[in-house]
Formats: C-alpha cells, structure tokens, sequence
C-alpha cells in the first residue's frame, strides 16, 4: 500500500515536469521573434535588443527552462511584461478571487449533483430519472456564457438581486467581492453539475444490479440499508475521479464566464495576459493550472484508495 | 404432512421488443420440510428463475403470468413489502452461485452476516461453517478469502437468521472438485442439524445424485419429469432424462460414450495408438514465471502423433499456462519444448509460418473465442488464406465449407454471426478454425468445460473422430477426471506446477498411486445415488522429491509419481 | 441451450446493417438527436434559399429593429438580418466543428488502439505524456493556439485536435483493453498476425459503436469550445456569421432587441443538445454507456 502512495506520487511528479516541459517549449515554439512579436513589428532596434535581454533569449533553451522551473520552485515566476509587476504575486492575488468563486461552485455542484444523480439512478427510467436526465442534458447542451447571460437577465436585470458585472480590481476585499461570486458561481455548478449527475446516475444504476446488491435485498433489508450501506460505498468511487476532473476544469472554464461578469479572476487575467502577449505570465498560468490538475487526481486517487478495501488491504496475506 | 414450499403451475415471462417471451410454463413442485429437491436442467431451462421466485425474486422485466408460490403457508407474490422482507432471510434464505459476486466488497464480513438478522452470534455461524478462527475472519473483507471460504461465509450469512427452507443456486459451480465436496458435504450437515428444507438448482447430476432426496428436470421451462431421487436415476422415465443421464461421462467409462436417441449408452473403445507413432511434441523441465511468481515448475511430456495425453488438475495447476505457452502466447522462462519443425520455446510471432500453423489451440469459452462482428465463414476463411493452405478466395471458400461439415455442421451456417449460433456449433466452430492451419497438434484448453452435458458429449466424440481420421497429436487440458478418462490415451496429474503422477489413462485409473490423486478421484461426483467413492482412502503427505530422486516407478508403462511421504510417518513410502 | 434462428439474413453485411438499424430505431432518443442535427445540416447547407438577406453587409438605416415581418428576429447593431446570420451561421459552427472532431476522433482511434494492444512502456510513457496534455485547460491553449498562429479555420482545428486527442484516446483505450483479452484476438496473435492486422480485423469492429458514440459526444464539446472561443473574440473573426460571436456583439443590446441574442443561443442549444441526445441513445441502444462515462 505505500509502495502505492509512493508510485502514484511519483508518477504525479513525472506528469507535472512532462507538463512544466509542455508549456515552456509551447511558448518557446510560438513562431517568429518573441521580442518582436511581443513588441510590434515597429519597434526600435535597441527595445528588441532589451526586452531579448530581459527574456534572456540569447542562452540555450534549456538553460531557460532550469531558470524558469527553479525559480517557479520558490515562487519566482519573473516579471509581467505588461504591469512590471512580479508575476507570482499578481497571479496569486487573481487566483485568489477566482478561489472564492471555485469554492461556492464546487459545494454546489457537488452536492447537488450527487444527490439528484443518485436519485436519477435509483428511480432509474421512471419520472425522477427522466427529469433529472433532461435537465442535466439541457444544462451540459448550453455554453457557459449563455447560462451567465441568462442569469444575468434573470438576477441583475429584471430581478436586480446581484451585480451584473464587477467594478472592483484585482485587489478587493472578499466582502467587496461576495456579492459578485453568486451568480459566476451558479453558471458553472449548472455545467459542472451536470457532468457529475450523469455520472452518479450511470454508477448507481450499475452497483445497483451487481449480485451482492441482488443479496443485500434478499436478505431482507430495507432499501434504505441496501442504498446507504451496500450499493453507495461503491457506487461513489468512480464518482470521486469526475469530481476531481471538474475542479480541475473549472480553472480554464473560470475564462469565459469572469469575462461576462468582468470579475477580477485568474480567468480574466488569463485573457488578458494572452491579448497582450504577457508570455511570463502566460506560463505561470498554464503551470499553476497543470499543479491543480496534478494535485486533483492525485487526491482522487488517494482518496479512492483511502476508501476501497481492495486497495487498502493489498499486500495483506490471505 | 403439508410441504413448506409448494409451487403450483408457475408461469414466468420476460419481457423482450415488446412482446412476452415465456421463460417458465405451468411448473409444479413440492418441498417437505427437511428435503432437499433438486431442480435440473440444461441453460435455459428456467431452474434459477423457478428457484428465485422462493424468496420473491423476478429478474428486472420478468413478470409472473400465472400460478402461485407458496412458502411456509403464505402466498409469497401477494405478499406487502415488509411481510415480504420478513420472509427473505427469516424464512427463506439463499445462497448464488458466485460467493465472490455475491458479498459486499466495502463491508467487512462480519457486519455482512450480523445484519442478516437472527439471534446467533456471527463467530458462532462461522464456527458453524467451519471456518478457523472466526474472530480473526470476521474482521476481514470479501475479497482477502478464497473461492471456498467466501461461499462458506455466503452460507453462513443465509442460516444466520435461522430459516426454514434454504435456496441453493448452484452453490458449488465455481469450485474445485476438492472444495465442492467439502462445500456439499457441509451443507448436507447443516440441513441435517437444522432441519431446513433446501432446493437445489443445477447442471451437475453428480451433484444432485448426492445431495437430493427428490429430483425435477426441467427442459425449456417445462417439467419433464419428477420422482425420488433414487428412483429417477435407476429408472428414468422420459427419453429426455435418459439421455441426460447417459450423456454425463462417468469414471469407469474405458472410453466415450456414444447416447442413442432413446437414451442408450454405449462405450465406444478407444483408438489404439500405434507403437512407432512418432512424437509431435515433446516437452523437458518447462519452467514457466508470471512476474515473480513460477506457474509451472520442471514439467516433461511427450505427444504422438494420433495420442490424446491429458493435463489434469485444479485451478491454479498451471494447466493452461502450461497450453497457452506451447501455443507461443507465453515463453517459458526454462526447459525445451520442440516439434519435429522448430522450436516451440519463442513466442508465436518468432516462430516460422510452417510451424505456427502445424501447432492449434482451441479455447476453453467458445463465446469469446469467435469475433462477434464477423461471420463464422470469415473466422474459419480467414486462416486458410493467412496460412497459404488455400492459394485464392474461391478454394478459401470452398475448403471453409468442406471444414465446417468436417465438423458436423451444416456449411450453410458460414454466413451466420456467433450469437446466432449455440454454445456447442460455436465451439465447433472453433474447432474447425484451428483445423484450418492443417495442424499435427492440437492444444485443447477446457473446451467442454462451459457446454451442457449432452453437448459436451458430441464436442468430445468430435473431437476423437478428428484425432482417428487427422492423425492429430492432441494436448487435452481439463479440470474433469470423467471426461478425461474416455477420451485421453496417456494422463499427467499436475497440483500447482508440479507433476505428481503421469502413466497410461487405464493404469493411472486402475490404480492411482499418489495421494492428491485419489483424492480427487475420491472427489469426484458420480451421476448414481448409491455410488461408493471412487477411491477410498486419502493419506495425509508431504512432498518427498529431492534433487534428482523425483519419481517412483510403477511398471514399465511409463506410469510413475512424484515422491511423497504420508505426513505422521518418518520415513518416505514412495522410496521403497 | 438456444440457437437463435431469427430470419436468416442473407449476408452478414447486411445483418450488421439491419442489426444497427434495428437497435438505433429502438432508441428514440437517438432518433431525435439525429434528425435534430440533420435539420442543422440541411439549414446550413440551404442557408441561401432560406434567406434572401445578405449576412455580412451592414445596413445603418435598419440597425436595432425588434422582431417584425420582414426581419423575424429583427436586425443588430449594424443592420444586418439575424436570423439569416444564425442561418449561415451554422456553416461556421458545424463546419470546422465536424472537421476538427473527425480528426480528434480518427486520431485518438488509432493512438488509443494501438496502446491498448501494445501495451508496456509504451502505454506507459503515452499515458503520462497525454496526461500531461490534459493538466492545461483546454481554453488556455487553444487561446495561446490562436493568438500564435492566427484565427484561421485550419488553425482551430489543429488546435481543438491537440486539445481532444488525450481524451479520445483514454476512451478508445478502455474499449480496447475490454477487446484485447478476448480469445479471438489471442487466436490472431498466436496465428501470428501484425499488430495492424489485428488492429483492423479484430479489435476496430467491435469498438465502432464506442467510436461513433464518442464523435457525438466530442462533436458536442467542440461545438461548445469553439463558441466559447467565438465569444471570448478568439474564434470566428467578424463580420463571419457565426452563433458565439454574434451572443458577444449582440448580449449589450439584449434589453433592446431579445432576440438577436436569444436565435443564435436557441441555434447553438439546439445542435449542441441534438448532438448530445444521439450520444445518449446511440450509447444506451448499444450498451457502451460504461465505457465512455469513465472518460
């Protein structure tokens, strides 16, 4: 079982440097002079000749590449080329807004979805189900950006309950801030939700025509014991991955929709960053976005292990 | 005496594109309390689904169409929900087929039988069921026990709550021999000391001779006959029944046997092989490892050609790891195994053309072993051509149909898909595909085991015109000692990689020698009520081989046995 | 034991056709899904017969008008007729979108099959690498795509097929591995066979329903990227007709004139929600929902 631990972790770590790797020779690959292309094809000589400095174009890419990974180790990111700022800071503040709208999104989605996918699965092809499933359905068919304009109709405008956009910067308070969360946050529980529903639905239904469920019953139990205590243990594992899949999208699905409600995220700034061709910051996103990934699964993994007899137990001699 | 269950003209249909299909038709039967009946029959013959509607159990889109069960008095499909749940388990308990599907893999085992109710303490069932150390047990999970141990606890969990009347769905299909025995022998004990009734379903009529008092065959839904159990395997009345029985191979059958229509049974004698048959095949000290672990360990055999040799033993043997490696799917990690055109150590892709196709294996599940989404033509078609045995598409296809009525099938049946074909023509067609290569060695890995009885039968005297008429050498794996005493020339007992006895099928049998081999001869079920066990004495022993003195002689056939000394005694018995 | 002697089929060709048939038209979710993505199809197709108004010239004098006779679902900021936009703009949508899933797909097919057959290191080092690949958002890299190399059609679809690829094969893979034990694929290897031979004659048809499942529901995901991308302003470039771009320009006005926001998202909804229900009831009638939930 450690030897488990220890080769998921490593194999984490393995996924992290291929994907550290990934994103520095994506941004080096962009084509032409990254000098010139950050700074127009009008640019004065002297100006390439600095920011080529600034980059330090002129070692070997993979010189680069230890220089960037080591100083992203210590939270070293360098320097935005758009605000002279150090990017780690300014990332770490957006991707702190962008926590609070992550946060409210996962504790619904999550637990609304869990309970309406296992409800679907259990009263499987009968109305519940039926309605669950189309609703799900409905809410994976639409953008994100159609929801949160909708919600926005909804909310802002003929309802004025919530802001419709943001007019605070990247350094407001959370209580500045909460009021802004709700609605992002319900526009993409509707779309997350959706996915773990099916999921949850397809899961249930299967434990529940596994013999051991079939036994369970004709033991005599009650259909609540039978749920609780035989058929959602297992039921829940395979669940537990798409939860993690999800939070780890949430980091590129936070783009559009803080876009529609100009919220001060990690999203906005990401769009940002790639209009106004910020590589340094790029790159920290891109590799902030790999970590929680990484991390996410891991924690799925462990968990599912944590929580799976088979797993735990292995090793143990018959 | 009024029985505790009473099936009355039971009719089940399954609902299927919209239309009822019966799956049980007007089946009547009664249980007198502390009986065992048995249900048997064939797949498809609607047993399970009988034996489930004890507890209330209809597969999802069944539906009852007529009839009544009765259990203990009460009508069990009339029923309201909490009666009904009373019933399952206080009055009526069941124990599947598959204990490993069939407990909670989240739960720990002792929760599992604490929750079926009842006023036993859980280490004091498992005592019952004679498990060691029930504390220690219950502590565990499904999966940390074997096959044996978790159908033991399955039965543990049905007697919990002290019922009345016990469903037994063949509780001991997935077993060994070994272990079945001791599973039945255990539930016969229970039975009597708890005075349950039981029903028992299955396929297996050594498993019913032994353990039933009342026997009903069903075929198809119907009944086809009922009588005591003595009375029906001495007498049976339908053709049906009678053929049934003469089809299951029994162990003093000095050949196959061939089943008239009527039900007639007749052993057929076995080819002789000839003296100077050269050798196909021939294997020395084959050692083959998965991972770290050895499968096989320093195993010899020789095949003739036309000679059937048989490797007998019980899962985990090595058996077909021993068939899947001289196909090339494995490489023995030791030892020399060579057919007169090469080498038949390296992997099948390494081997030349001329030997690959001179060396076939037939699979053990003929469901899978056809490709589902191409014609069961194309499957036999295909290695024709791959092979080069038929130069173009038109000789492909006319050597195709001339294959499929070598082996007793209608060549019209090329254009059809395998899950338009039943389990015995599939097999046959297997058969025929590796026949396609023209081969001189055919590795057979439990071909009959997933076919009924009377198919079984027919797969098998296939299988022995084919070796007659090809002059095969033929590799015959099988975990069934019956079935390998009427179609094997020369038998090789393995028990975890290692043999322990080889000689002639008629010695081996006349006189086994090495006491893992009485045992399972001792184990094994006859399809006759009053049948006296095979062998009677099993000994207690220990391995005795040591380096180069391995084996003990026994005549100049060639029938010799691992060394071995009984476990109380100092001194080894097979040395003297 | 039961022999299915259902009316015999002349040829197995055409068993399998009456077989898929026959399942699909059992399934009437996935009845609806198609027939709703073939009216897409014919709309886009027949877009210039349905409408007579122009999609991309400007008109000034027509700008802002609400719903009436002559524009059904009235005109945007500059004029132009938005229902002929959400006509043409299907062409966009589905164009590129069908493009970029087929290569997905087709890729993704052959890279997954083939790991599940060879297996070893080299599913090893596939599966970190395309684990890798997922660990950044797809958005992020397809706006860094973009940004690079510009908006151009082929350039989309290159990029959404970099960014899909990794989950396709995932999928792929898992039906696969569930082919690659069975006995007749054993049989093909000890015959000998190459790993291509195998690949097309064994493994491939009986994974077809699993591919054809997956281009649906990928198609969905795509359609939905690529209008995300629209809108964020990375996608079609204006004035293209195309459903993202035009919720972008039009979501300001929405208090004015409704539905010029509101067509191009019933449009979009509509594909995406036709694609998604022949996912659905394709997957159910064939009964591969298992494999492909695990993605």
């Amino acid at each position: 079982m450690l030897s488990f631990i220890t080769r998921r972790i490593a194999a984490a770590v393995g996924t992290l440097f291929l994907s550290s790797v990934l994103v520095f020779l994506a941004v080096q690959a962009l084509p032409g002079d990254v000098a010139t292309q950050i700074l127009g094809k009008d640019a004065t000589p002297d100006a390439v000749a600095a920011l080529r400095e600034k980059l330090k174009l002129d070692k070997p890419a993979w010189e680069r590449y230890a220089d960037w990974v080591g100083g992203a180790l210590h939270g070293d990111f360098g320097t935005s080329l758009v605000s002279g700022k150090a990017v780690g800071g300014e990332v770490s503040t957006y991707l702190g807004n962008s926590a609070l709208i992550a946060l409210v999104t996962v504790l619904f989605a999550v637990t609304g979805s869990i309970v309406l996918g296992v409800l679907a699965g259990l009263y499987r092809d009968r109305w519940p189900d039926h309605l669950i499933s189309t609703v799900s359905l409905v809410g994976m068919s639409v953008p994100e950006f159609v929801v949160a304009t909708v919600l926005v109709l909804c909310f802002s405008v003929a309802l004025p309950w919530f802001p419709a956009v943001v007019l605070y910067g990247p350094d407001a308070s959370v209580g500045q801030l909460l009021p802004a969360v709700w609605l992002p946050a319900l526009a993409l529980a509707v779309v997350m939700a959706a996915y773990i529903v099916r999921m949850a639905r397809t899961s249930v239904i299967d434990v529940m025509a596994t013999e051991y469920v079939t036994t369970a019953r004709l033991k005599g139990l009650s259909t609540w014991r039978v749920v609780t205590r035989h058929a959602l243990p297992s039921a829940l594992l395979p669940t537990l991955h798409v939860i993690a899949l999800n939070v780890a999208w949430l980091v590129g699905g936070v783009a559009v929709v803080e876009n529609v409600f100009n919220y001060p995220g990690i999203g906005k700034l990401m769009l940002s960053s790639v209009q106004n061709r910020d590589l340094p910051t790029i790159q920290a996103i891109a590799l902030i976005s790999a970590v929680v990934y990484v991390v996410c699964n891991l924690a799925a993994d462990l968990a599912t292990m944590a929580l799976n007899p088979r797993l735990r137990t292995r090793g143990r001699t018959r | 005496m009024t029985p505790i269950v009473s099936v009355n003209s039971l009719s089940v249909a399954y609902r299927s594109g919209g239309r009822d299909v019966p799956v049980v038709h007007e089946v009547s039967l009664d249980v007198a309390e502390g009986q065992t009946h048995a249900l048997v029959g064939e797949s498809g013959s609607g047993k399970s689904t009988v034996a489930a509607t004890l507890l209330g159990h209809l597969r999802h889109g069944s539906r009852i169409t007529g009839g009544s069960v009765q259990v203990s008095g009460a009508d069990v499909f009339a029923l309201p929900a909490r009666e009904l749940r009373g019933l399952r388990g206080g009055t009526v308990a069941m124990v599947g087929q598959n204990a490993g599907h069939a407990l909670t893999p989240s739960m720990r085992i002792g929760r599992q039988i604490a929750e079926a109710g009842g006023e036993v303490p859980v280490t004091e069932l498992l005592a019952q069921v004679r498990l060691p150390n029930p504390a220690d047990l219950a502590r565990r999970y499904p999966h940390e026990l074997s096959g044996g141990q978790q159908q033991r606890v399955a039965i543990a969990m049905a007697i919990a709550a002290r019922p009345k009347v016990l469903v037994l769905d063949e509780p001991t299909t997935g077993l060994d021999v070994i272990t079945q025995r001791s599973v039945l022998d255990l539930i016969a004990a229970l039975s009597d000391e708890l005075g349950l009734a039981a029903v028992l379903v299955s396929h297996d009529l050594g498993v019913v001779a032994h353990m039933a008092d009342e026997v009903t065959v069903l075929r198809s839904g119907r009944v086809v006959e009922s009588a005591p159990t003595r009375q029906l395997f001495a007498q049976p009345q339908d053709p049906y029944t009678k053929r049934l029985l003469a089809s299951v191979p029994r162990l003093d059958d000095t050949g196959l046997a061939v089943v008239g229509e009527a039900g007639e049974r007749e052993v057929r004698p076995k080819a002789e092989v000839p003296a100077d048959a050269p050798v196909a095949v021939s294997a020395q000290d084959v050692t083959i490892d998965y991972g770290s672990t050895r499968a096989v360990h320093g195993v010899s055999f020789d095949v003739r050609r036309g000679e059937v040799l048989a490797l007998v033993g019980e899962s985990g043997s090595g058996k077909s790891t021993l068939a899947w490696t001289l196909a090339g799917l494995r490489t023995p990690s030791g030892g020399t195994m060579r057919h007169e055109d090469g080498d038949l150590a390296r992997p099948a892709q390494q081997r030349p053309l001329s030997l690959r196709r001179r060396v076939q294996l037939v699979f053990q599940n003929a469901d899978t072993s056809l490709n589902p989404r191409r014609s069961v033509g194309d499957a036999v078609r295909h290695p024709l051509r791959f092979f080069g045995t038929a130069a173009d598409r038109p000789e492909a296809a006319e050597r195709a149909r001339r294959l499929i009525s070598d082996v007793r099938l209608d060549p019209a049946l090329a254009d059809r898909l395998p899950a338009q074909l039943s389990g015995g023509q599939r097999q046959r067609i297997g058969i025929a595909r590796a026949l396609a290569g023209e081969p001189d060695v055919l590795i057979a890995d439990e071909i009959t085991t997933a076919l009924d009885v009377s198919v079984q039968a027919d797969v098998l005297r296939l299988l022995d015109d084919l070796r007659r008429e090809r002059d095969l050498a033929c590799l015959f794996i099988s975990h069934d000692l019956a079935v390998v005493r009427g179609i094997a020339d020369r038998v090789v007992v393995l028990r975890h990689g290692v043999v322990v006895e080889e000689g002639p099928t008629e010695t081996v049998f006349a006189d086994p020698q090495h006491p893992y081999t009485r045992q399972l001869m001792a184990a094994a079920l006859e399809p006759d009520p009053d049948a006296l066990p095979y062998v009677d004495d099993t000994a207690d022993w220990a391995d005795a081989a040591d380096g180069d003195d391995i084996w003990t002689d026994h005549g100049a056939d060639g029938h010799r046995v691992r060394r071995w000394r009984p476990l109380d005694a100092p001194v080894a018995e097979g040395a003297l | 034991m039961t022999t299915l002697d259902t009316a015999a089929p002349t040829t197995v060709r055409g068993a399998r056709t009456a077989r898929a048939w026959r399942t699909l038209s059992t399934s009437r979710t996935a009845l609806i899904g198609l027939a709703i993505v073939a009216v897409h199809i014919v709309i886009a197709l027949l877009a210039p017969l349905l409408t007579s108004y122009d999609p991309i010239a400007n008109d000034a004098n027509h700008a802002l008008l609400g719903s009436s006779w002559s524009h059904w679902a009235g005109t945007d900021q500059y004029g132009r007729d938005v229902l002929a936009r959400v006509l043409y703009g299907g062409r966009y949508a589905l164009g590129v979108s069908l493009a970029a899933t087929l290569l997905t797909v087709a890729l993704g097919t052959v890279i997954g099959c083939a790991a599940a057959l060879r297996g070893g290191w080299f599913d090893d080092v596939l599966g970190r690498i395309l684990d890798a690949v997922l660990s950044v958002p797809s958005i992020l890299a397809l706006l860094v795509v973009v940004t690079a190399l510009g908006t151009g059609p082929s350039v989309i679809v290159l990029a959404v097929a970099i960014t899909f690829v990794p989950q396709v094969v995932r999928v792929v893979r898992g039906a696969a591995l569930a082919v690659v034990p069975a006995d007749y694929v054993t049989a093909a290897r000890a015959r000998g066979e190459s790993t291509w031979s195998i690949l097309r004659r064994e493994i491939l048809p009986n994974i077809t329903d699993v591919v054809c499942v997956e281009f649906a529901m990928r198609a969905s995901w795509v359609v939905l990227l690529i209008s995300s991308l629209s809108f964020l302003g990375f996608g079609a470039d204006p004035p293209t007709p195309d459903w993202g771009l035009m919720v972008a320009e039009n979501r300001t006005a929405i208090t004015v004139v409704p539905m010029a926001s509101i067509a191009p998202i019933i449009a979009l909804a509509t594909l995406v929600v036709g694609l998604n229900l022949a996912a659905d009831g394709l997957s159910k009638a064939w009964g591969v929902d298992r494999i492909r939930e695990g993605s």
